[in-house]
């Protein structure tokens, strides 16, 4: 016991103050507008078996959980994520419910330090929503634009950019290469960190030098429409194809509701490979120095709890929005911010002092008692 | 919408700022030769900050600085999530393992490894299966095995002539590093115009290829 109890463990902190009214009105903000796209709120269990998470996020991922044992010997674990909880409940709980469900909640997730030095957080907030049992476009972009209203309401318009891409135009890459399966970790790492001149290389043995050059300018600069366009002689075989025109379809209909300004096609973003199976989205936000949410189609997740259904959904990380939030001075936190005084009541008799407070509770006031000075 | 590179100090500084001038990043020489850690381009499109080469990789990833110029040795030995848009044809060396015997593997149950690059170190004997005791040292590595504190080093390896002058032998090369660009991710895509510009000016020169 030589650490001093005035310590706090790396990656945990306290909110207090403006900061934590933000917060909460972020949170609160989030949820309204999944209740106003008709989400129903769950809380997942805060401690729940270790096999759920590495079914539900991978081993890799799962991994991170802070774990202990149960008192029958079985691995338990702080939930390193809300999803898994929520995909068994879809196929457990609700199985016979009718789809598609519609479900959303704020929760802390515990993670050991991850591999990012900037993200040094071990409990993230994290509100977020699934729409489980639809494999639309429809469902797609119902999900793209609750995540803009979030955005909208937060005053975070046109300070934002949320990009595209589906997962499958990189599988029917690796596939059409016949890449095993560290080829293929080299070809996703090479694209995720946009190394054009070492992906070129890569692509000696597989490809034309116009065709190789053509494909890393594609993946290393994200776009509107001509993405898609320049992707399309570029990108051929079936798999990828059947993609991109899914991705194609959907970027029609963010130009009919006209928002293309808040979203980019970004073909180079291949994270969450092992966890998504279609649609993968990033949200971007000026002023933090990293993503602030994300999300995409994870359609093999709940076949692990034995009921196989396509699902769709997204995270906001609460902690990096309100950063944003409080380096913006938007009028969220003007709102927020002052919490004015409330006038001191102080009286000598205690019946008198507290059936004033509790008129004024009543009527709705805000009260301060002083319940230092006065003799009880 | 401005950007801020950062720039690693010492070694990389002088060849980095001639990139960045023929890319048309251009900061005059009294800026430069001023003390100040952060000075702006004579068209006030750039703010340059000047940081300790580890620090780059930090400053760019925390998003303070939306790019920065960072040597691929320093870059491996961050871990740092950043992407490397681009390779650029300055300060060429290798990082390598030395020693002063010409074999290492025919006898170790252990090796003790003198570095500065603890991370790269671990992650190159662990992948041979090799057990290693990691010694981190901040300078002067070559004197390690020659007083018998380390039996070998990882090391940067430019010329090679520090080595051979303390009677070192290069015993494998365990990358080629030369600087790369790299970029913050939320910035690549809120600022992407700007980047694009700047990462296709320095494509443009002789000295980055992409």
């Amino acid at each position: 016991m030589s650490e001093p109890l005035s310590k706090i463990p790396g990656g945990m902190r306290y909110y207090f103050g403006a900061e934590a009214r933000v917060r909460r009105s972020v949170e609160d903000t989030a949820m309204a507008v999944f209740g106003g796209w008709s989400y129903e709120e769950i809380t997942t269990p805060t401690v729940d078996y270790y096999a759920l998470f590495e079914r539900g996020m991978g081993r890799r991922e799962a991994h991170r959980a802070f774990r202990f044992t149960d008192t029958d010997g079985l691995m338990l674990a702080l939930r390193p994520d809300v999803t898994s909880s929520v995909a068994r409940a879809a196929a457990t709980l609700f199985a016979e419910r009718q789809r598609p469900l519609r479900l959303c909640y704020a929760a802390s997730v515990f993670r050991q330090q991850s591999q990012s030095h900037a993200q040094w957080r071990r409990e993230q907030a994290q509100t977020g929503c699934e729409l489980i049992g639809a494999d639309t476009d429809v469902a797609d972009m119902e999900v793209l634009v609750i995540a803009c209203e979030v955005l909208r309401r937060l005053g975070l318009e046109g300070k934002y950019s949320i990009t595209l891409n589906n997962v499958e135009i990189f599988n029917g890459i690796a596939e059409h290469l016949s890449l095993d399966s560290d080829m293929r970790d080299e070809l996703r790492q090479l694209m995720d960190t946009r190394n054009a001149a070492d992906l070129e290389r890569f692509l000696i043995p597989y490809t034309s030098r116009e065709e190789r050059r053509a494909f890393a300018k594609l993946t290393q600069l994200s776009g509107k429409r001509q993405t898609l366009d320049k992707a399309l002689p570029v990108i051929t075989n079936p798999r990828s194809r059947s993609a991109l025109e899914r991705l194609e379809r959907l970027w029609s209909v963010i130009e009919s509701l006209e928002l293309s300004d808040d979203f980019e096609i970004d073909l180079g973003d291949v994270s969450g490979l092992d966890y998504y199976t279609g649609l993968t989205f990033k949200i971007y936000v000026s002023g933090a120095g990293g993503s602030c949410g994300g999300g995409g189609r994870y359609d093999r997740l709940t076949s692990n709890f034995g009921k196989a259904e396509p699902a769709i959904g997204f995270v906001l990380d609460l902690d990096a929005l309100t950063d944003v939030l409080m380096l913006r001075e938007s009028d969220l936190i003007s709102a927020t911010d002052v919490v004015e005084q409330a006038p001191l009541l102080t009286n000598d008799d205690r019946t008198a002092l507290f059936l004033e407070a509790l008129d004024k509770r009543e009527a709705g006031e805000r009260v301060l008692i002083n319940s230092s000075e006065v003799r009880l | 919408m401005k950007l801020t590179i950062a720039i690693a100090r010492g070694r990389l500084q002088a060849q980095t700022l001639e990139l960045l001038a023929h890319a048309g990043v251009r900061v005059s020489d009294e800026a430069i030769k001023s003390r100040r850690l952060a000075i702006e381009d004579e068209e006030g499109r750039y703010r340059l900050i000047f940081v300790k080469p580890v620090d780059v990789p930090v400053y760019v990833e925390h998003g303070i600085a939306d790019c920065g110029v960072v040597g691929r040795d320093v870059l491996m030995e961050s871990g740092a999530d950043l992407l490397q848009p681009l390779t650029l044809d300055i300060g060429c060396c290798r990082i390598a393992v030395a020693a002063m015997k010409r074999s290492l593997f025919s006898d170790c149950g252990m090796l003790r490894v003198a570095t500065k690059y603890p991370r790269i170190a671990a992650s190159h004997f662990g992948a041979r299966g090799v057990p290693v005791e990691i010694i981190e040292l901040s300078g002067s590595v070559e004197l390690a095995p020659v007083l018998g504190l380390a039996d070998c080093i990882v090391d940067l390896v430019e010329t090679g002539r520090t080595l051979r002058e303390n009677g070192l032998h290069i015993i494998e090369v365990i990358a080629e590093s030369t600087a790369r660009l790299v970029v913050n991710r939320a910035s690549y895509q809120l600022k992407a115009r700007a980047l694009g510009q700047l990462i296709g000016a320095l494509n443009n020169n002789d000295g980055g290829r992409a």
